[in-house]
């Protein structure tokens, strides 16, 4: 697995999809520390300010319909890995967003690319891990792990934990 | 032996020659041998064309889902890789790229229309 480690994007799918183009292949990770134009399903914006943390991986080449269990599962797999950090058990709303204590802390897309001679996808995700404060009309819909439980998390190491969480439903996937 | 045959108003000129075991028959610009072995064409004019100019490409729905949006339109030139269609299915979303480049002749669908797999979507040419 690549990582590979911007400061600033507009948004880590789309930085995904050029560097698809340009040759990078699968297992790819690009990490944000912020985005510009972070999106959500259906091109919704998702506020992505430094402290969160912003990802999205190359999957490898799978049929869809088992694309779409992946897309299933990693709102659970982020899940779990949080309440593994801060001990408090996130609410998903199916299927993409996860949501702590009413508010929305997380979020998961998958965007495939698709052509007769190439299917590409691309999984997205976006947690709001260190983020100190959000603007005011977002307040009472978003919250970040910092605000609620006043500590720091490391991103690093939820990211770890996450893709490797992933690489296991893969493989299970696979067999 | 050589003869002319007329067939409508196109004329051929026909050679019959014997090339050992085999016979060759020159029509035109073509020659054809015949023999114990099989049927042989020998020689053929070839006019090389690309295929870009004649070949069509029916763009098929990979899955099942909704037509979100059509970022093209008939008579459109589009390049290989732009993406054509943005599928919503099982509340992901499937960029549809074209994999030529092309004119788009016909477009099947429009925007909201419920589409199923392998239904034709578009037409390049």
């Amino acid at each position: 697995m690549k990582i590979l480690k911007f400061e600033k994007v507009e948004s880590t799918q789309k930085t995904a999809k050029e560097l698809v183009k340009k040759g990078e292949k699968e297992w790819t990770v690009i990490l944000a520390k912020e985005q510009t134009k972070g999106i959500g399903r259906k091109g919704n914006f998702w506020y992505s300010p430094k402290g969160g943390l912003y990802f999205s991986l190359v999957l490898p080449k799978t049929e869809i319909e088992k694309i779409k269990i992946i897309r299933d599962l990693v709102p659970f797999l982020v899940s779990k890995v949080i309440f593994e950090e801060v001990k408090e058990k996130p609410f998903i709303k199916f299927p993409n967003d996860i949501y702590l204590r009413g508010r929305k802390i997380g979020g998961v897309m998958i965007q495939n690319f698709i052509s007769k001679r190439r299917q590409i996808s691309i999984l997205g995700i976006g947690i709001n891990t260190n983020v100190k404060e959000f603007p005011e009309d977002l307040r009472e819909k978003a919250t970040s792990l910092l605000i609620e439980f006043k500590k720091r998390v490391s991103n690093q190491k939820i990211l770890k934990k996450i893709l490797k969480e992933i690489q296991k439903v893969f493989e299970t996937i696979s067999k | 032996m050589k003869f002319k045959i007329k067939i409508g108003q196109k004329e051929f000129d026909i050679e019959i020659l014997q090339v050992g075991e085999e016979t060759k028959i020159k029509v035109n610009e073509k020659e054809f041998l015949f023999g114990e072995k099989e049927e042989r064409k020998i020689s053929h004019p070839r006019i090389k064309i690309p295929k870009k100019y004649f070949s069509r490409e029916e763009i098929l729905a990979p899955i099942s889902g909704e037509i979100s949006e059509i970022f093209v339109k008939e008579g459109e030139r589009v390049k290989e890789g732009q993406k054509l269609f943005l599928l919503s299915a099982m509340k992901m979303e499937n960029e549809i790229l074209a994999d030529k480049e092309g004119r788009v002749k016909k477009i099947f669908v429009k925007k909201g229309q419920i589409v199923k797999k392998d239904e034709v979507l578009l037409i390049l040419e």
